[in-house]
């Protein structure tokens, strides 16, 4: 995965270092939910395993914490070009083709992404008004989606920052993070 | 028009927009949007969207993913890999080519407790290279054993890559786990095997290795208790049916929290990094996995994986014929895309037309059997040209040896590959035995 290979260079520009500090203290704070949502897990296992009550639907809030870890580590992921992509069409290609892609492909994001953003506000409101819950523990559903929410129009004006930073990109023909090639970020 | 060219056309639309840099995820999302919309409608679309990025990040059976990230990100800062290569060198590096063999049984230890091939591959890169160089192994084999080896970080379980295909094929991750257990093992002893042969061929690749005590020998196999303590709780766990597989990973990651504080001496900043390295990574994959959801419920409405079945299922081809084209492709797509974007994007049409044909196995047992076929074919494209992406990050470690030596060096290892293939697919009952005597 993309972690071999991170070469990652922090913004030089005002707005940049803003939405690059948020991006990092979300993402940490998705972490360390994630760490919790693990020694969650061990807790209750190990309750189970000595013959007392394992945390009751626990699976339920494993699944909901890691919901919200996931809305809070993809700002970070777009803003450090994490998104695996497909680089052997375009290998020799010169750099303004690639970085004029990358403002396309940015705006295809960005348009989903408010898409997505926009109905999840609909989507939390039929969680509040048909009171959804989960199915052990009543868990209400509609209480993760306003951070949700949040993070997802976050993570818009991020997609936003990145389109620009693309197209200045393509205006000075270099990419900024001092790479003559975007890494490919190829999986696993 | 109908749907069925829609869906045609949305496939061939996607193929281009994956040819000009359009993130995997991105592209998908931005296809299936699409195709949605003109299939079912916008108001369809509409309030489908509501709710499906949420589930799609809330599902129970995902949130084992991240879990097993956080698990390999902490298992990489615990100073593991150094004490199983030692451990392996012990026993193995007296042999000629024994040093590489030993970097190959580390590799496999490894991969017994993380799921991500490049972490394997880089993490025993740094310790098992200098000890290669050291005795003279040549800049090919040092390398290729190592690129090589770092697949069996997804070859063993677990196994990220092989919970999105449970999920896609509604299998069960534990019996998948379970299933895949014998084939990795066997990848590990191919890779070894491949190894003997090269230095047989040409002794001065890989000389031998100094011989250690029978003492030293036991005392490093002490020393990688805490892989052995890791491995038997969590995979055991699974593999017993004792833990789910998200518990197993919830517990799997404290423990390797624990053991990379108090034996690796992960400090904060080597926290913030397993973090900051999970969030990508999940990020990564979560935002390929909605955007796969979407897609696929296009292809659906399309009607483009039942027509798929239908005319492989009628076409008078031989189901082999046809398992073996699928492999071919897979190959070939391997040689420009990453495994789990490969799974995402072929499983929803490949194994309808799996299910419709008439193989030896049936059922659940051919979930496990084309799924451990699928996943080393898809593994296959880590160590091929031009962007075989273990041959890069272990290349870019030894800087004296040309890239072209690595890929040389590699070969060995992808024969061995081809070789296991056409055994498993030959003797299902390597996959399938473990789960059969686990069931009971």
């Amino acid at each position: 995965m993309a972690e071999g290979l991170s070469n990652i260079a922090r913004p030089t520009d005002p707005v940049g270092r803003v939405l690059y500090n948020i991006s990092r203290i979300l993402a940490m704070a998705g972490g360390v939910l994630l760490c919790g949502m693990a020694l969650l897990t061990t807790i209750s296992v190990t309750g189970r395993s000595l013959f007392l009550a394992p945390i009751p639907g626990d699976f339920e809030l494993v699944a909901i914490g890691t919901g919200l870890a996931v809305f809070a580590f993809l700002p970070w992921c777009q803003l450090n070009r994490g998104n695996v992509l497909v680089d052997f069409f375009m290998v020799r290609a010169p750099v303004r083709a690639k970085t004029t892609c990358d403002v396309v492909g940015g705006i295809f994001y960005l348009i989903i992404a408010i898409l997505l953003t926009w109905r999840m506000i609909f989507g939390g409101l039929d969680m509040y008004n048909y009171a959804e819950k989960s199915m052990t523990i009543n868990f209400p559903r509609w209480t993760t989606f306003p951070p949700s929410i949040l993070m997802m129009a976050f993570l818009v004006v991020v997609i936003a920052y990145t389109v620009w930073r693309s197209i200045q990109e393509t205006r000075e023909g270099r990419f900024f993070d001092g790479r003559d090639d975007a890494d490919s970020g190829l999986g696993n | 028009m109908d749907g069925l060219t829609i869906g045609m056309i949305g496939f061939g639309v996607m193929l281009v927009l994956l040819a000009v840099r359009v993130p995997i995820g991105i592209a998908m999302l931005t296809v299936g949007v699409v195709g949605y919309v003109s299939i079912a409608g916008e108001v369809a679309l509409f309030s489908y969207l509501k709710t499906e990025t949420y589930w799609r990040f809330t599902a129970e059976t995902l949130s084992v993913v991240p879990l097993f990230i956080l698990m390999g990100q902490f298992a990489a800062k615990a100073g593991l890999s150094s004490a199983l290569f030692k451990a392996a060198n012990a026993w193995l590096g007296q042999f000629r080519g024994g040093i590489a063999m030993a970097a190959v049984g580390g590799c496999a230890g490894f991969g017994a407790i993380t799921g991500s091939s490049l972490a394997t591959a880089a993490t025993m890169g740094q310790v098992a290279l200098p000890e290669l160089r050291k005795y003279n192994y040549s800049g090919a084999l040092a390398t290729g054993s190592l690129a090589a080896g770092g697949t069996l970080g997804i070859l063993i379980p677990p196994s990220v890559v092989l919970i999105i295909y449970a999920v896609m094929v509604e299998a069960n991750v534990a019996t998948l786990f379970q299933a895949a257990f014998i084939p990795g093992v066997m990848a590990a002893l191919g890779y070894i095997l491949a190894i003997a042969i090269v230095v047989r061929v040409f002794p001065d690749a890989g000389p031998a290795g100094p011989r250690t005590t029978f003492a030293a020998k036991w005392q490093a196999i002490l020393d990688i208790w805490p892989v052995l303590v890791i491995f038997l709780l969590v995979m055991g766990g699974i593999y017993i049916g004792i833990f789910t597989p998200t518990e197993g990973a919830g517990v799997g990651a404290t423990g390797t929290f624990l053991i990379a504080v108090l034996r690796g001496g992960m400090k904060w900043k080597d926290f913030v990094d397993a973090i900051l390295g999970t969030a990508s990574t999940t990020a990564m994959i979560f935002l390929i996995l909605l955007g796969a959801s979407i897609f696929n419920a296009f292809l659906g409405f399309s009607q483009l994986p039942i027509f798929a079945a239908d005319f492989f299922q009628n076409s008078g081809l031989s189901p082999m014929v046809i398992l073996v084209g699928m492999i071919v492709l897979y190959v070939l797509l391997g040689l420009v895309m990453d495994s789990l974007s490969m799974i995402l994007l072929t499983v929803p049409i490949f194994w309808p037309i799996i299910a419709g044909l008439d193989f030896p196995v049936q059922g659940e047992d051919l979930k496990l059997w084309f799924g451990i076929i699928t996943l080393i074919v898809v593994e296959v494209g880590l160590i091929t040209p031009p962007v075989g992406l273990n041959v890069f990050v272990i290349n870019s470690m030894a800087k004296d040896v040309p890239m072209i030596e690595t890929f040389k060096g590699v070969l060995p290892f992808f024969l061995s590959d081809a070789v296991r293939v056409v055994f498993i697919i030959l003797f299902p009952t390597i996959t399938l035995v473990l789960p059969r005597l686990l069931e009971n």
